[in-house]
């Protein structure tokens, strides 16, 4: 426990380990750590274990760079911007990913057991589908339910008979417990608490179920600051063991308050990455290309980032344009 | 003569997703608790909420309660769909707190297959073990499909979509899988105690369809333009055609101007 330590970029990157558990912060194209992600894959990381509650762009990046070796989770794409998940689909349909499918209610029920310290929790969603079939069980059908892997359960989902009221059947979630949550935040303070803007999605039950917390702090501010409305906070400091202080570190996902999602940024990596070559040739250019995250700020460019820039009253952008008209 | 902004337009003052915007959001009633996701639904209730429906409220599944944006949303998770909200919370409090517990009312959703029970499939094409294709997965689907009271889907109308049998089922209808046996079971006998619906319509660019007492799919009303036969020649199982109750009410001017100044004049979703 005690304070969390202020780190570089690169110095975060390097505490994840080929093979590890890592779950993110944000939702679907929103407040994602981008600027680790790239970095991870400068530092040429493989075999990931991601469980996640939905995935995203970042989740895109990691798979078409061949980082991911099991997807736990049940949603991939980047939402107006790119209909599909090109780069899952393709390891999933070639069998370099181990997909394992769940519903976004069971993966909440799988984090919040594991942010509580509970082995499983309960739900009644989604029984009768096929994310229950047994035929389907893709970690057990990889012998990866053994026991070896502490990080993976015994079973994908257990049905038990609720013994308190007759309500039926009902689910039991298997916690989850990652090595790592990797997170963004709109501002930590100088100890480490955490506050996010808007929506708080599933970061809190992210922190809460990791092993340890790397935060990538759009703002550090001051604690004295952050603990004049408490209220507002996400969690404590003491919950935190690494930040990184690093401006448009979402980008191009959105960070409310802040910036925009830049959709077309979003929009010509989703076309990169229809193909293999495609998405190692975005990569190159966005990834290996730039030295850094001030690099690939410069490269974005001050005209652009302005643009996607937060209006201070309401949270997002009112001069990009957006639709049709 | 100008015409009344109650008059329904007509065959060419509209355009398909418009009439998919406006049949979804009359299934909307006053008062009702609406999960939402992306896209068409978005419309829907916002378009309800400022025509038949003021007071129903809208859920999205990033965790905002009950916003009132004055910007269009691209996405449940965007900053906009805060504006003015009761709550700006996360998931724990959408699936568990209002959906688990049972607060929802009315959810839309949508899918890349159907078969005649409403099982929706949105993971993979083929075999699930050996895929052609996979798509977005479950999202929040199959979820707010088990315990909203009504569902809606919105859905393209093609013969490859509207299955007998889906390749996955990713989303609960009527019929469904009980495990580990994996016989078919009808979703009240499943859910039990927990059961509280399922789905009640199914709007695509070719008509209104909903489900019988069996929970089979039937054609309830047919999109102008188009015959009842022409939509079950569009479905690859045989769909029920005899209890068709005439053609689906095309927008009025009033919906189409809230559609185009008030709900989405940026173009975001519609053209």
């Amino acid at each position: 426990m005690g304070r969390p330590k202020k780190i570089t970029l690169k110095e975060a990157a390097a505490l994840i380990q080929d093979g590890d558990m890592i779950s993110f912060s944000g939702f679907t194209i929103w407040r994602r750590p981008m600027a680790l992600v790239y970095e991870m894959i400068r530092q040429n990381k493989k075999n990931l274990h991601l469980f996640e509650v939905n995935g995203g762009t970042h989740t895109e990046v990691l798979a078409g760079a061949g980082a991911i070796r099991i997807w736990e989770s049940c949603w991939v794409g980047h939402e107006l911007y790119g209909k599909l998940g090109e780069a899952i689909a393709r390891g999933q349909i070639e069998g370099s990913i181990i997909v394992e499918d769940y519903s976004h209610g069971h993966v909440v029920a799988r984090l919040l057991a594991g942010s509580y310290g509970l082995p499983y929790m309960p739900c009644a969603l989604s029984m009768g589908t096929d994310i229950l079939n047994p035929e389907f069980d893709m970690l057990r059908k990889a012998g990866l339910r053994d026991g070896s892997n502490p990080k993976i359960p015994a079973m994908k989902y257990a049905i038990v008979e609720d013994p308190f009221f007759g309500m039926g059947e009902l689910l039991l979630m298997p916690a989850a417990n990652p090595d790592w949550a990797l997170v963004y935040a709109s501002q930590v303070g100088d100890e480490g608490t955490v506050r996010v803007f808007a929506q708080t999605y599933t970061d809190a039950e992210v922190i809460r179920a990791a092993d340890k917390v790397i935060v990538i702090a759009e703002e550090i501010v001051p604690e004295s600051y952050i603990r004049q409305e408490p209220e507002k906070n996400l969690v404590p400091g003491y919950a935190i063991d690494y930040i990184v202080e690093l401006p448009w570190a979402a980008h191009p996902t959105g960070s409310q308050g802040y910036y925009d999602v830049d959709a077309d940024f979003i929009r010509n990596l989703y076309a990169a990455s229809k193909s293999q070559d495609g998405f190692n040739r975005w990569a190159e250019e966005w990834i290996f290309g730039v030295e850094g995250h001030e690099e690939y700020l410069e490269k974005i460019g001050v005209t652009r980032l302005e643009q996607l820039r937060a209006n201070r009253v309401l949270g997002y952008s009112t001069r990009m344009k957006r639709g049709s008209r | 003569m100008m015409a009344d902004k109650k008059d329904y337009a007509k065959p060419g003052e509209y355009k398909p997703i418009d009439l998919l915007a406006v049949a979804a959001a009359r299934e909307v009633r006053d008062g009702d608790v609406v999960f939402a996701g992306t896209g068409l639904p978005m419309l829907a209730i916002m378009l309800a909420q400022l025509t038949t429906a003021p007071t129903s409220v809208c859920i999205y599944e990033a965790g905002s309660i009950d916003g009132r944006p004055i910007d269009l949303p691209s996405s449940v998770g965007d900053a906009r769909c805060v504006y003015q909200a009761s709550l700006a919370t996360g998931l724990t409090e959408a699936f568990f707190g209002q959906l688990h517990r049972g607060y929802v009312d009315l959810a839309f959703l949508g899918g890349a297959e159907i078969d005649k029970y409403g099982n929706v499939n949105t993971t993979v094409v083929g075999n699930y073990l050996t895929p052609s294709k996979r798509f977005t997965g479950s999202g929040g689907n199959p979820d707010i499909n088990s315990l909203a009271r009504r569902t809606v889907f919105v859905m393209v109308q093609e013969k490859r979509r509207f299955r007998e049998n889906v390749d996955y089922i990713t989303s609960p209808g009527w019929r469904l899988l009980k495990w580990p046996s994996g016989e078919w079971i009808s979703k009240k006998d499943l859910y039990g105690k927990f059961f509280r619906g399922g789905p009640e319509a199914v709007i695509t660019n070719m008509g209104v369809f909903r489900f019988d007492e069996e929970g089979v799919m039937y054609l309830d009303t047919v999109h102008p333009g188009f015959t009842p036969e022409q939509v079950r020649d569009n479905c690859s199982f045989d769909l029920n055609i005899s209890r068709v109750r005439g053609e689906t009410k095309p927008p009025t001017y009033e919906e189409l101007e809230l559609l185009y100044t008030k709900v989405d004049p940026a173009g975001i979703f519609l053209p």
